[in-house]
């Protein structure tokens, strides 16, 4: 009898982790190069709960499980700023960026310059070129970067930006302040497929239409998951009044 | 119920949003005027499942990890520093920078600030100061009767003395870069400060080295643009709603739930 609540339980459990995804897309549907989540379930067999009411066959009881987010690499919209530090990449590509912590990756490109003159992201850590950090100094103006990531100035060329694409972007770690990390033994490969538009931002992928959709299925579908419930009590309480009242009589 | 709370964020980050928009365009007209964007960064991720946790002991892994994020946060406001139209005004203390750097302008309090606004006037005194009377450095002082004032691409000013057929040289104006712009400090007047973020002030001649020419007569208006702008408030507007509905939508349910006897 309690496994129908059991079930319900489960599935409101996974029904509010969906809201959180969708709160988050929604929440970052202006972040510069953000990418929209998914939320996947899969059921999960309980091996030990049995209904034992049906003689044959015995009916294994099937729990929601939410199991992994995946992340929606699609490219946003690239919107144009005029800011020469500014790029977007077309493509799958990541920024490598130098943290503290090692190297990270990014889709927002909206970089600066640091007081020493190297090239950063908005949180001051070095922008990755191949082979290093771009350095610039005071006589450099008219910076362009070409659509392969080569960072020039009206001194010469100053590197190239170090891009990398991973061959499965599902097993890149989200760590919060638009970064990625990699795991261990899936470092990234040098960029052959995107492009780097300059003086643009990548906005963020997520769609408002439908993140709201999902957003009003998932508290309809709490809803009536809730409802469900509430007829199993009722319908436990009116076993317990109606098997107490024969019993009394 | 994370999802009041990541919800939260959005609306307010989206608010900060609006604000610094609705600043850039009251600011449509201001001389000298560079606008400003709201640059966002997402929250820490709870991680629930890691990817590529071993789920046997046959070395197959999770492939991807179950994340779930906390909102997003206003990280920088960073200035767009590219030029703004430069528009004749036939004034001829009207001074717009084509290109690179900043005017000094010496503040009463003894420290320097930097301006692109070059609407400056005369002093009681004939020094060249701001519409707001601060001298610009380095000080240029045009004696009584000194009349056709010109200043040069590079910054030298020359007018001509009462009874005099040739031009005399009155100073030489320089200007400031920074090798990083966008971390200047607003003050407000059209003036910015230095900070450690901008690096200190190199003070050029203009014209060389990277530095921007002078133009006489004009003045740089702000480099605003009205419809990109009214996008992204229709953007940001559309944006702060959506939240405002997932904030309904978690209380929804946990009204759901709270009904549950």
């Amino acid at each position: 009898m309690e496994n129908a609540q059991l079930i319900s339980l489960s599935r409101q459990m996974a029904l509010q982790r969906q809201m959180d995804v969708v709160a988050n897309n929604l929440a970052n549907i202006n972040t510069t190069g953000f990418k929209g989540e998914q939320i996947l379930f899969e059921q999960y067999l309980m091996p030990v709960a049995r209904d034992k009411d049906f003689t044959y066959p015995d009916q294994p009881l099937h729990y929601v499980e939410d199991w992994a987010t995946i992340h929606d690499m699609s490219n946003g919209a690239i919107t144009l700023t005029g800011n020469p530090l500014d790029v977007a990449l077309n493509g799958e590509g990541f920024l490598t960026v130098s943290t503290p912590a090692g190297d990270r990756y990014t889709r927002s490109g909206a970089l600066q310059i640091s007081n020493e003159g190297t090239l950063v992201d908005i949180d001051g850590n070095p922008v990755m070129a191949e082979g290093g950090q771009v350095q610039f100094d005071d006589s450099d103006t008219d910076i362009t970067i070409s659509p392969t990531g080569v960072i020039s100035t009206n001194n010469g060329t100053k590197g190239r930006l170090a891009i990398v694409e991973f061959a499965s972007p599902e097993m890149l770690t989200r760590e919060g302040n638009n970064l990625y990390a990699a795991m261990d033994g899936t470092e990234g490969l040098p960029a052959t497929r995107t492009k780097v538009a300059q003086g643009a931002i990548e906005r963020s992928n997520v769609s408002g239409v439908a993140e709201m959709t999902e957003m009003i299925r998932v508290s309809r579908a709490y809803e009536s998951i809730a409802n469900t419930m509430q007829k199993q009590d009722d319908m436990r309480r009116t076993a317990i009044q109606r098997l107490g009242s024969e019993a009394n009589a | 119920m994370k999802a009041l709370y990541i919800a939260s964020s959005g609306m307010s980050a989206q608010e900060r949003n609006v604000e610094v928009i609705s600043n850039n365009i009251a600011n449509m007209r201001t001389t000298g005027y560079k606008k400003q964007r709201a640059e966002f960064q997402d929250l820490l991720y709870q991680s629930y499942r890691r990817a590529g946790a071993s789920t046997s002991d046959q070395g197959t892994m999770v492939p991807a990890g179950l994340e779930i994020g906390s909102g997003v946060k206003t990280s920088a406001t960073p200035r767009v520093m590219s030029q703004g139209s430069v528009s004749p005004t036939e004034k001829e203390l009207d001074i717009a920078i084509r290109g690179e750097g900043y005017f000094a302008v010496q503040m009463p309090d003894g420290s320097t600030a930097y301006t692109r606004d070059g609407s400056f006037e005369r002093s009681p005194e004939g020094e060249i100061v701001t519409v707001d009377g601060y001298p610009v450095q380095p000080g240029i002082t045009l004696p009584d009767g000194a009349t056709g004032v010109s200043i040069s691409t590079d910054g030298i000013v020359e007018a001509f003395l009462p009874g005099a057929t040739a031009p005399a040289q009155m100073g030489q104006l320089q200007v400031a870069r920074f090798v990083n712009k966008a971390g200047l400090e607003s003050a407000g007047d059209n003036l910015f400060r230095e900070t450690a973020a901008s690096g200190p002030a190199q003070i050029v001649t203009p014209n060389q080295d990277g530095a921007g020419a002078l133009l006489q007569g004009y003045l740089e208006m702000s480099n605003v643009n009205a419809v990109t702008e009214i996008a992204d408030l229709i953007a940001a507007q559309r944006a702060y709603e959506m939240n405002a509905r997932v904030v309904s939508g978690a209380d929804q349910m946990l009204q759901a739930t709270s009904q549950l006897r």
